[in-house]
């Protein structure tokens, strides 16, 4: 499998996820809005659950839910990322390989993305990501240098700005709509600021 | 940097009775809490009265929870001055140890009040917590059944040991600690839901209809409870759609999932916003199923 390529919003949400539920283990859908077939572009991602990963109904909830909204929105679900509440151990749980098992079916690149919790500390050189994908009926671990993330610097920085601004608080997951029908998980808002502080010259970023 | 007292405008008052409610009600939004809770000590320690010792104590454990190790040392100190011979200061010393992944020193810090005092279970529960942090989940598992044999009442720890299950797969032996948090707190919507989420998750027909009553029951016990309300209408389209079911069954649960899409879209309608993609449920499970769904195990 070839090139796999991170943009900044999707990277940059799921960062402020993991970030704002750090005792919690933490899940989410990765989208792409490029046509399949095409090069492989992670554009967007939604954050799903902080509590219970491995319960069924709300996970079944939520992929049925994000499925429908990708196709009035013209994205599919590509991919699922997972940071364990335990920072010392970046490895796929059961319940991740369950459900990039199940997105797979359906997305023959299909890739399936754990975060590094030790990894995440300001200052930090390398991105905090372990991708894998699917190679010989199993799931391994990809290539660092066939995962791209464009303008690296300037996502972190952008990063740092949505902290600084305080508008990681924007963030809502599927588990916190269920807490607040009010709060949108499609982050449109967060989506939008995010999409502001991204350089114009970049618009691909 | 403005205060908070400055950014806010409140008083030292205020603030005071601010902790004591997130101390009640045990938040834990340690974020704030040292916001709050430090200038609070900086600059008004002295009204306090007897008050500042626990505002001591929750600002310490909320700064170590923000890895602000320089605050909780100064709390610690000053605790440690007032109460020299006290197991519960010891305790937070060994939290301290504890947020500097000390955890060799921590036990044995927790040893030794244990000596002293067989029954502290706040200690023995932190040293099923550090093994938490080691990620030696099957030893916390058989230290918490051991501490609950003993302390059959506590609930927190059957939470945690159902927690524990749940993260190792384990639905029977999680259902088992749920069943007795429902027993003793029978009012309690949040662990209906989650016992019917468990036995959802365990699939089979028994199961689902299980879970169906569960949800049920957390909505009776509270109507706006959005997980219970989907996971009533998941359990009974599945039911409904599982062959093995009589007719009258499968009319019957046709019609409580009707119900709980009803009241989904009403609450929606009433409580939902714009930006909420809410147009889109409720999506019925048949036209779903070519998506991305976990099937419920055996149906």
């Amino acid at each position: 499998m070839g090139e796999v390529e991170l943009s900044c919003l999707a990277y940059a949400k799921m960062y402020l996820h993991a970030s704002q539920f750090p005792r919690c283990s933490v899940n989410g859908l990765l989208l792409s809005s490029s046509p399949a077939g095409g090069a492989v572009c992670i554009t967007d991602c939604v954050p799903l659950l902080h509590t219970h990963l491995s319960l069924a109904p709300i996970t079944q909830l939520a992929l049925t839910q994000v499925d429908a909204w990708c196709s009035q929105t013209h994205q599919r679900i590509m991919g699922y990322y997972q940071a364990n509440a335990c920072v010392s151990d970046s490895s796929p749980t059961p319940c991740a390989l369950k459900i990039a098992e199940k997105i797979f079916e359906q997305c023959n690149n299909a890739v399936l993305l754990m975060i590094d919790g030790e990894k995440m500390f300001p200052g930090c050189r390398v991105p905090p990501i372990v991708m894998y994908e699917r190679k010989d009926a199993r799931w391994a671990l990809k290539d660092k240098h066939t995962i791209m993330l464009r303008q690296w610097e300037e996502t972190c920085s952008i990063v740092n700005q949505l902290f600084s601004s305080g508008d990681q608080a924007l963030l809502v997951d599927f588990d916190s709509h269920l807490d607040d029908i009010t709060k949108d998980w499609t982050n449109q808002k967060l989506n939008a600021k995010i999409m502001e502080l991204v350089s114009p010259a970049n618009g691909n970023v | 940097m403005s205060s908070i007292s400055e950014l806010y405008d409140v008083c030292w008052e205020e603030m005071r009775d601010k902790l004591r409610k997130w101390r009640e009600e045990n938040y834990r939004n340690s974020e704030q809490i040292v916001d709050v809770g430090e200038e609070l000590i900086n600059e008004h320690a002295s009204k306090l009265g007897d008050d500042v010792w626990i505002i001591y104590e929750q600002v310490m454990i909320a700064a170590l929870d923000c890895s602000r190790d320089d605050l909780a040392w100064s709390c610690l100190q000053e605790l440690k001055r007032q109460f020299p011979d006290s197991h519960r200061v010891k305790r937070l010393a060994g939290m301290r140890l504890e947020a500097l992944e000390r955890y060799e020193d921590a036990n044995k810090l927790y040893d030794s009040i244990l000596q002293d005092d067989p029954t502290n279970t706040v200690t023995r529960k932190r040293k099923i917590s550090i093994l938490q942090a080691q990620g030696k989940s099957s030893e916390a598992i058989r230290e918490l059944n051991e501490y609950l044999e003993q302390f059959v009442g506590d609930q927190e720890a059957w939470h945690e040991l159902s927690e524990l299950y749940i993260n190792e797969h384990d639905y029977a032996k999680a259902a088992f600690c749920l069943e007795e948090l429902m027993m003793t707190n029978p009012h309690n919507h949040l662990y209906c839901e989650q016992y019917a989420e468990v036995k959802y998750t365990q699939g089979g027909l028994e199961n689902l209809e299980l879970a169906r009553k569960y949800f049920a029951q957390a909505l009776k016990l509270n109507n706006r409870n959005m997980r219970a309300l989907f996971g009533l209408y998941m359990s009974a389209s599945h039911i409904a759609a599982s062959p093995k079911v009589s007719a009258k069954v499968k009319k019957d649960n046709v019609k409580y999932a009707a119900w709980a899409t009803s009241q989904i879209s009403r609450a929606y309608q009433v409580r939902g916003t714009q930006e909420c993609t809410l147009g889109v449920f409720p999506v019925r499970l048949e036209d779903s199923c070519h998506t991305l769904l976990m099937e419920p195990p055996l149906l």
